[in-house]
C-alpha cells in the first residue's frame, strides 16, 4: 500500500514509517504531502490532522499505529516510551533518550529530504529494537 | 499563530489536559479561548494537534495565521511571553541557589529536577529574557558543588 503523511518528517512520522514497513505493511511505499487535503483515496493517511493513524488522547501517532495494529509487543512499546517523549514531552514515560534522538532527527531533517531521512533512520530503529530485545531478555543493559 | 478554542466546561478533565498542554508548549494568553504562538515547524504541528483535541473532546477551534497591525502591540504579545518565561527562571534560581545552600547529599537530587525543569522552560521560550542566563548559571553551580560533592565521597 501506499502511505501519505505531511512533509517534513521528524520522530513520530520517522518511527512510524519503520514500524509500518517492519509490522504493519512489509510493501509500504511513502510519500510526502503539504497537508490532509492532498490525500489521494488510494492512500492510508498517517500522522496528520483528523486521520485514524494520528494523534488520539494521549498517544502520539507511533502508540495509534501500535494500538490499531495490536501489537502488544514489550520491545515495540519501549520504543513508543522514547518517541511519545521527543514528541509530546510531557514526562509521562521515562524516557532518557528521547532528547538525544530528537535532536539527531530534527538535524537530519534540516540536511536530508523527507525520502533519505526515512531510509537513514530505518536501521537507527532497527538497533533501538535490537537494543531493547537483548535488554529485556537479559534483564539489564546489554553491552 | 492564533487558536481560538471552545471546549465544554463539563467533563473537566479534557479541558484541563488541553491547557495544560497549551502551557508546556507556552502559549500567549490573550483571552479566554485565544492564545498565541510564534509559528515554526514544530509549534505548528503540536497546535494542530490541539485543535485536533479540542475538537475530540466536543469542542471546536479554529487555528490563524496572524499579524498585528502595528509592530508595538506585536511587541506586547512577545513582552507579555518573555514576562512568564522570566517568572519560570526565577523560580529556578531561587530553589537552585536553596539548594546550594541546604544539604549537600541532596543536590544532585535536585540538580537533576532542576535541570529538566530548564529544559523544558527553555523549551517553551521564544524571546529570552536576561533571567535564562541568570538560571542557566544558578544550575551550573548547583552542578558543580553536587560534583565536588561526589568527587570527594569518592575519594573517601
Amino acid at each position: 500500500m501506499r502511505w501519505t503523511t505531511r512533509a517534513g518528517v521528524h520522530i513520530d512520522r520517522a518511527a512510524s514509517a519503520w514500524l509500518i514497513r517492519k509490522f504493519i505493511d512489509p510493501d509500504a511505499e511513502f510519500d510526502f504531502v503539504e497537508g490532509p487535503e492532498n490525500v489521494d483515496d488510494t492512500a492510508i493517511p498517517f500522522d496528520m490532522r483528523g486521520v485514524e493513524f494520528g494523534h488520539h488522547g494521549d498517544d502520539c501517532t507511533f502508540e495509534t499505529l501500535l494500538r490499531r495494529h495490536d501489537l502488544m509487543n514489550p520491545v515495540l512499546w519501549r520504543i513508543a516510551a522514547i518517541v511519545h517523549e521527543a514528541d509530546l514531552e510531557d514526562g509521562r514515560y521515562d524516557a532518557p533518550e528521547a532528547a538525544g534522538l530528537d535532536v539527531v532527527l530534527r538535524g537530519l531533517s534540516m540536511v536530508c529530504p523527507d525520502e533519505v531521512v526515512i531510509e537513514l533512520t530505518s536501521p537507527v530503529f532497527d538497533g533501538l529494537y535490537e537494543y531493547f530485545k537483548r535488554s529485556l531478555l537479559l534483564g539489564t543493559e546489554p553491552a | 499563530m492564533l487558536l481560538i478554542y471552545q471546549v465544554p466546561r463539563e467533563p473537566s478533565t479534557p479541558r484541563i489536559a488541553i491547557w495544560r498542554r497549551l502551557r508546556r508548549l507556552g502559549v500567549a494568553s490573550l483571552a479566554d479561548g485565544l492564545v498565541a504562538l510564534p509559528e515554526d515547524a514544530r509549534t505548528r504541528e503540536q497546535l494542530e494537534w490541539v485543535a485536533d483535541e479540542v475538537e475530540a473532546a466536543g469542542g471546536s477551534s479554529i487555528l490563524w495565521r496572524a499579524q498585528t497591525l502595528s509592530v508595538s502591540d506585536e511587541r506586547r504579545v512577545a513582552g507579555r511571553m518573555a514576562v512568564a518565561r522570566a517568572e519560570e527562571y526565577e523560580r529556578i534560581i531561587g530553589a537552585a541557589q536553596a539548594a546550594l545552600a541546604g544539604e549537600i547529599s541532596d543536590q544532585a537530587r535536585h540538580l537533576r529536577r532542576l535541570r529538566r525543569e530548564l529544559r523544558e522552560v527553555r523549551r517553551r521560550d521564544f524571546f529570552p529574557p536576561k533571567e535564562r542566563q541568570g538560571a542557566q548559571a544558578a544550575v551550573e553551580a548547583l552542578a558543580d558543588s553536587a560534583h565536588a560533592y561526589a568527587d570527594a565521597k569518592a575519594a573517601r
